[in-house]
């Protein structure tokens, strides 16, 4: 059989009725092309993780109390934790535009600027090193490339040993504040 | 001299197509040498000419041998797993003998390959060598669609490069260039984490990279290369061939002796159609044995001699490991994709209560709108025939210029994103000294 046949269209036999050559072809051409898609479906998939050991996005970062007043910076979690007095809130440090590690800059003069309506004083903001985002102290973006504000994570106190905890899978407001 | 004699006949048996002493031997060069075979019998002279073609595509070629094997020897010193690639491209710097110039060739040539890839799409689009010309059967469009995909495979290759080393420049070179990935509406996160094989570069990103950039994308070019030289020789030549035949005129050739079957028998005389175009003849072609060898050998010597001079001069270069905590300040994509840094920097649009992101603007939609406009160049472009294989061909002098602006465009915020760029993304002069910055936290 010439293999142009294969792919000639499935001729009918006079009656109308499909022949069992044309049948079989198609059937197992059929087969060859279901079977060349799942061939390559498994190669593809089997590139994707099941299973991720990647460091858990919800963790433990110590007491409440030995946290120090103001800012710390967890270096290999790329987040800023704030202590105000009893309140504590978080702050990602990875910028919005394309995901550098924004720098917490401390400001030479204190300048006053309008946050969700109210006016505040704040001698801190965040600049991203890449393509110059600017950040106010709450994370609201005021220039540069950055698309929106930097996320917040949502804090917790653990039940059992009382240390906070950190769930970098629950976003939350500008304005949430864990209150010890 | 038994010894001698022997040699003697060895070598010559090794370059004797190389070297041939008659048309009958360089007929034979190029038909019985596997390496000659997909050259032609004979070529024209405008096609050798070094004002014409600048050489760049067989420049590339030859900085791709030089790149494959530097990189075949990189690959047998370097380790793939993040704990000893920094480790291992550190000895290659500092104890591997001549481990350093090894590294420092690879990365000029690869640099190298990127500039010539370019300016290779340059000349062939500035030569109108993208058009059909006369000759049956030619597709010259498909092979300028088959260089598109051969520019974008040598920027990926440079990019998947970048990451190996696992230094601070490439944990955020890569940072960026998965994060613009990610910006594409609605897959774009599912893209970067296929490309990164989880949600964080880690060992599963430095393995796919790793495949990727001394596997898979090597293949690939090697294929899409083999067709690109077929095809030139599908469409007849280059370009200038079709505009050399276009300028002929037809002359008057002496009778050439024949013999004529007549009635009677054969009969001696001459042909009756004598009148020939005169392209294929002695005078406007040199058989490929030795003249296209010839200058082929000279442009890889060249281009060899010149890498391993700039590889001697500008070593290459190993920041500290790569630490996701701390962003070097500027952080700096590749240079040749600092015009789309510069361009993602400027392109936040606020529209209403939407932003729409940069990275998408200049990382996706416009170098998409880039390739798209290149891909669709060519059937859009309905320039006589004259215009084939000339450079600035009058008849082009518009989409010359349009393209010409474009190209200008992308090098001044390629020169502007790596030079004028300081901290935190500023604009600085080049006499300007930039702040200190903090080097840590």
């Amino acid at each position: 059989m010439k293999l142009t046949t294969l792919f000639t269209k499935a001729t009918a036999t006079s009656d109308g009725v499909q022949s069992r050559r044309s049948f079989l072809q198609q059937l197992g051409l059929g087969g060859l092309l279901a079977s060349l898609a799942g061939f390559t479906y498994q190669s593809v998939r089997s590139l994707v993780p099941n299973v991720l050991y990647e460091p858990p996005q919800k963790f433990k970062i110590g007491s409440p109390a030995m946290l120090p007043e103001g800012v710390t910076f967890l270096e290999d979690k790329r987040l800023y934790v704030f202590k105000e007095a009893q309140t504590y809130h978080a702050i990602s440090a990875s910028c919005t535009h394309l995901g550098c590690t924004v720098k917490h800059t401390k400001l030479n003069q204190a300048k006053t600027v309008e946050l969700n309506g109210e006016k505040k004083t704040i001698n801190f903001e965040f600049h991203c090193p890449c393509h110059g985002s600017k950040y106010y102290a709450d994370g609201t973006n005021y220039a540069g490339p950055a698309p929106r504000p930097l996320r917040c994570y949502k804090l917790e106190m653990s039940p059992d040993d009382g240390q906070l905890i950190v769930d970098m899978t629950n976003e939350v407001e500008q304005s949430y504040r864990l209150t010890v | 001299m038994q010894f001698v004699d022997t040699t003697k006949q060895l070598w010559n048996k090794l370059i004797w197509s190389w070297n041939p002493k008659s048309d009958k031997e360089s007929g034979d060069a190029i038909v019985k040498n596997l390496l000659l075979h997909w050259f032609p019998n004979k070529i024209t002279k405008g096609s050798l000419a070094w004002q014409y073609s600048l050489w760049l595509g067989t420049i590339s070629f030859v900085l791709f041998v030089i790149l494959t094997i530097t990189g075949m020897v990189l690959m047998f010193l370097y380790v793939p797993s993040v704990e000893r690639a920094y480790s291992s491209v550190k000895d290659l710097e500092f104890v591997i003998a001549f481990g350093s110039l090894l590294r420092a060739s690879h990365r000029i040539a690869a640099h190298l390959m990127v500039a010539t890839v370019f300016l290779h799409m340059i000349r062939v689009f500035l030569t109108g060598a993208y058009k059909n010309g006369q000759s049956v059967g030619s597709n010259r469009p498909l092979n300028w669609i088959i260089g598109v995909v051969l520019l974008l495979c040598t920027l990926l290759l440079s990019f998947t490069g970048y990451l190996l080393p696992w230094d601070q420049l490439a944990y955020w070179a890569i940072t960026v260039g998965t994060n613009i990935a990610s910006s594409a509406p609605l897959v774009g996160e599912k893209i970067r984490f296929f490309l990164l094989g989880g949600t964080v570069i880690d060992q599963g990103a430095l393995i796919r990279f790793y495949v990727l950039h001394v596997f898979f994308l090597p293949v690939i070019v090697l294929l899409a290369f083999s067709w690109h030289m077929w095809r030139i020789r599908k469409d007849g030549g280059l370009a200038v061939a079709d505009h050399e035949a276009l300028s002929q005129t037809a002359e008057d050739v002496a009778p050439i002796k024949s013999k004529t079957y007549s009635l009677l028998g054969v009969t001696g005389g001459s042909t009756v159609h004598v009148q020939t175009s005169m392209v294929n003849e002695e005078k406007n072609s040199v058989p490929s044995a030795p003249h296209l060898v010839r200058r082929i050998v000279a442009v890889s010597i060249a281009t060899l001699v010149v890498v391993v001079v700039l590889a001697a001069l500008f070593p290459a270069p190993l920041e500290e490991p790569a630490n996701p905590s701390v962003t070097p300040n500027p952080a700096k994509a590749p240079w040749y994709f600092l015009w789309l840094q510069e361009i993602v920097t400027d392109t936040t649009i606020p529209l209403g209560a939407f932003t729409i992101n940069g990275a998408l603007i200049g990382g996706i939609l416009l170098p998409g709108l880039l390739i798209v406009l290149a891909l669709w160049w060519p059937y859009r472009d309905k320039s006589g025939i004259e215009t084939v294989g000339v450079w600035f061909a009058p008849a082009r002098n518009r989409q010359n210029t349009i393209f010409i602006a474009i190209c200008l465009l992308i090098i001044a915020f390629t020169i502007i994103g790596t030079f004028l760029r300081g901290p935190y993304w500023n604009f600085y002069w080049p006499w300007e000294t930039w702040p200190t910055m903090p080097v840590k936290f």
